[in-house]
């Protein structure tokens, strides 16, 4: 029993790893006022241009550098369409989901992708604990950037005027302008710092986890990305706990034939995605989200 | 800068001006906000921008901020021409402003709006000391630590001051800053500015469209009509019928002065109730008709946020009950409430004894409610559909058969209704956005009354209208009552209640706090009553 538990916990994890370094990405968007749908084209992208970058190199650290650069660029391109020239964001991220998707897949066949994958680090005797040891210091390098990626975000968002001017533009974004702060250009860097994070997520997908790039390969985590954070009612902290039970959701499906119970395996695959759809349910009423949140901010009379 | 302001003496001082505005004009497409305007403003003054709504004061200082630019003119500050391409280079140049509707975050707590416009690492134990001795400095005590969103609106407004002396501004400007504010608020908040602007020798622009505030609390005054500057005054040499008559640019008879232009002296005072106007106005409902509406301790809330608590409040047929009070004290809810579009978590809507679901699409309407919503841009009428088509919208099955709209039953009855409420429009056809604010409103009030409601909500009927258009819809409403329909007329404004209403009750946190007869008005009780005291 404690084999089991410490097997599902640590595959809840490894799972949970790539949802939690977008979900750090889709935080900080969101809590400026966008809603970030195209996170899907960024971990999508971010995951192919990892594994492309590691072929052609031969290092996956490089492929893990070239994810970022493509999540980057997709939140470059996300966020001037819709914070400089004010086009729909809503639009603006599903053409950038459908294209990534679209251009992932066509290169796919045109290059040789091999695999490759980053190296395991192992805490010395942390490791060794017993149920929570291998779940928690016994996973890829990149991994162990989390830890002082959480406290640095939420330091930035909570103790720098950056972050006061951040989540006060998520808030009343005229009223901020009328401090003389430039709204759009906030909005613009949390969707920078999206893809960054985001095409982190995707790349550690996949040379961290599968070492590997298939196609399609994120199906729909972007969007467990999104629900994660209102799962977590905007705190860092909420969404997290959000990424770990969406982690464990898909942990279970993979675990669960393993260990001998018969369910309609349709009903598995789905089961992380339903989950996501009723926590969204649950809980897009009842917390309260930034007020400005996927309100574009034009200047000019109320 | 400072050692110049305090150099320059006041009012009568040979020193430049504080700020002068050059033939300033602004379009905004084929309208004109601003024409040609020249304003010319003293260190150590308080300086009154008095106009209707739409008279362009609003633009003309948005001018001066840098949130508009402007088409033609010149800005001078000290007499020096300057430019002022954005907020932040007016906050530079020392140019501070208290906006209508605050612009604070609410959910951020008061030291981080006070210090949002700041650069460098936030200090929150030095912000909040600020907080506190800028507060004592001007007696606007306010907690550095509390969350915007649990402050009342008074408190807000002090936040929203303290945000701006804090920056030292030589020139402070306040845009109708008593429009959320009771009245004893409002005494505070001019008892402030007198401080700053005579102890202090900072230069404070007043924007309003009330006379008594600008009688009270200005040095002199400068007067706009549809844009343009009509006249400028020193405020002791003239008195309110000057000053109405410039603004409005007619003679108007005083109790109609006093209810659109906002004299509450004149409006309670006991002379007036021998005007015959006033009479049949405020006159009390004979003999106790019939209750046509009936609300019963309705409690209802939105996202966990309470709106209604216990409001109890009953209507009679032929009367106009004012309901008074502050804004955000739970108007909005019952103007969702009685359009179908707020449900009870406990208590009853009767109309004339049979009970209404609440929040059922439709079925207020169909009881014999009939409501003028406050807001008519966005849920009074369809902006970019015809008169005729506005005109019919709740009426539909009148004007069609088998579900196909007769076009030519729907003019006709357009044109009825166009002739009966004297609607000034080109034709039925023309959109609606090419109305008149005041026309708009009419559609919107031909429209309910056509359906023969018994009960009609008026939320702010005369909001944003000129003044011959608030006298047609004082007319409008009274014709109503006379005719037997009970009318619910919710608004913050004070002026506008006691000009229509028979029976004024006020609202404070969701329910009704206490009520009076229009004849025997007190107004130091129903501003306690606004401020939430027992009184």
């Amino acid at each position: 029993m404690i084999e089991a538990l410490t097997l599902v916990l640590a595959s809840s994890v490894r799972l949970a790893l790539p949802l939690a370094f977008a979900a750090c990405g889709e935080y900080i968007a969101e809590r400026s006022g966008t809603i970030n749908i195209s996170i899907e084209a960024m971990m999508l992208g971010g995951a192919f241009s990892a594994v492309f970058g590691a072929s052609i190199t031969g290092s996956a650290a490089t492929g893990l550098i070239c994810g970022v650069l493509a999540g980057l660029l997709v939140g470059f391109v996300h966020a001037n369409f819709s914070h400089r020239l004010t086009v729909n964001t809503y639009v603006v991220g599903l053409t950038l989901n459908l294209l990534v998707l679209g251009l992932t897949s066509f290169l796919l066949d045109l290059v040789v992708l091999r695999p490759s994958q980053v190296a395991v680090f192992a805490v010395p005797l942390l490791s060794d604990l017993p149920v929570i040891g291998p779940a928690l210091f016994a996973q890829r390098w990149p991994a162990y950037l989390l830890w002082p990626l959480l406290p640095a975000i939420w330091y930035a968002m909570y103790r720098t005027r950056w972050g006061l001017q951040m989540r006060a533009s998520g808030e009343n974004p005229s009223a901020v302008d009328a401090s003389g702060i430039d709204v759009n250009r906030r909005r613009r860097e949390g969707l920078l710092l999206c893809g960054l994070l985001s095409g982190l997520g995707g790349a550690y997908l996949a040379v961290g986890e599968v070492g590997m790039f298939n196609q399609n390969m994120t199906s729909g985590r972007g969007y467990v990305v999104i629900a994660a954070v209102i799962f977590g009612a905007w705190t860092l902290r909420g969404a997290m706990a959000g990424c770990l039970v969406f982690g464990a959701a898909d942990a279970m499906r993979l675990a669960l034939p393993a260990l001998g119970v018969q369910l309609n395996p349709q009903l598995l695959v789905a089961s992380p995605y339903i989950l996501a759809l009723l926590a969204m349910v649950l809980f897009a009423r009842s917390n309260r989200s930034p007020s400005a949140l996927g309100k574009p901010f034009a200047r000019g009379l109320p | 800068m400072r050692p110049e302001l305090l150099g320059a003496s006041p009012v009568h001082g040979e020193a430049a001006p504080a700020v002068e505005l050059q033939g300033i004009t602004k379009r905004y497409g084929t309208t004109i906000a601003c024409d040609d305007v020249h304003l010319s403003v003293a260190s150590g003054e308080i300086h009154g921008l008095l106009g209707q709504n739409g008279a362009g004061k609003s633009t003309l200082v948005k001018i001066l901020l840098g949130l508009v630019s402007r088409d033609a003119g010149q800005i001078l500050l000290h007499g020096r021409p300057t430019e002022i391409p954005d907020p932040f280079a007016a906050a530079e140049l020392g140019l501070a402003m208290v906006h209508q509707h605050f612009s604070l975050v609410n959910e951020l707590t008061v030291w981080e709006n006070v210090t949002l416009g700041d650069t460098g690492r936030p200090d929150a134990d030095a912000t909040c000391e600020l907080v506190r001795s800028i507060g004592e400095r001007y007696g606007l005590v306010v907690d550095p630590l509390a969350r915007v969103e649990d402050l009342s609106t008074g408190q807000r407004q002090r936040v929203e001051i303290i945000k701006c002396l804090r920056r030292d501004p030589g020139i402070l400007i306040l845009d109708e800053p008593t429009s959320v504010l009771t009245l004893s608020d409002s005494r505070e908040l001019f008892s402030v500015l007198r401080r700053v602007a005579q102890d202090e020798q900072r230069t404070v622009i007043l924007i309003s469209h009330k006379l008594d505030e600008i009688l009270n609390a200005t040095d002199r005054v400068t007067i706009m009509r549809s844009g343009r500057v009509v006249a400028q005054r020193r405020t002791s040499e003239v008195d309110e019928r000057e000053l109405a008559r410039e603004m409005v640019g007619r003679e108007l008879s005083k109790w109609v002065a006093a209810s659109a232009l906002g004299n509450l002296d004149a409006l309670v005072d006991p002379a007036l109730s021998k005007d015959p106007a006033m009479f049949t106005a405020v006159r009390p409902v004979e003999d106790r008709p019939a209750v046509r509406m009936r609300i019963d301790s309705a409690v209802a809330s939105r996202d966990g946020r309470p709106l209604l608590q216990g409001l109890t409040l009953e209507l009679r047929a032929g009367e106009i009950l004012g309901l008074a009070g502050i804004e955000g004290n739970g108007q909005h809810a019952i103007g969702d409430l009685l359009s179908s579009l707020l449900p009870l978590d406990s208590g009853e809507v009767r109309v004339d004894g049979v009970p209404v679901p609440a929040g059922r699409p439709g079925a207020m309407h169909h009881a014999g409610i009939g409501v003028i919503p406050e807001d008519r841009h966005q849920s009074g009428c369809v902006l970019d559909m015809s008169v005729a088509e506005n005109l019919v919208l709740s009426a539909v099955p009148s004007v069609s058969r088998r579900g196909f709209v007769s076009r030519r039953r729907m003019r006709e009855r357009a044109e009825e209704l166009i002739e009966r409420f004297e609607i000034a429009t080109p034709s039925p056809d023309t959109p609606m956005r090419d109305l008149s604010g005041g026309n708009q409103q009419k559609v919107v009030l031909a429209r309910e009354l056509s359906q023969q409601p018994k009960i009609l909500v008026a939320a702010y009927p005369t909001r944003g209208l000129d003044v011959g258009a608030i006298e047609y819809m004082t007319e409008q409403l009274h014709e109503a009552s006379r005719a037997g329909i009970g009318v619910l007329l919710i608004s913050t404004e004070l002026e506008e209640i006691l000009t229509l209403s028979h029976r004024i009750a006020v609202i404070h946190r969701g329910a009704v706090v206490g009520e009076m007869p229009r004849m025997d008005v007190d107004i130091e009780r129903l501003g306690m009553l606004m401020g939430g005291q027992q009184a």
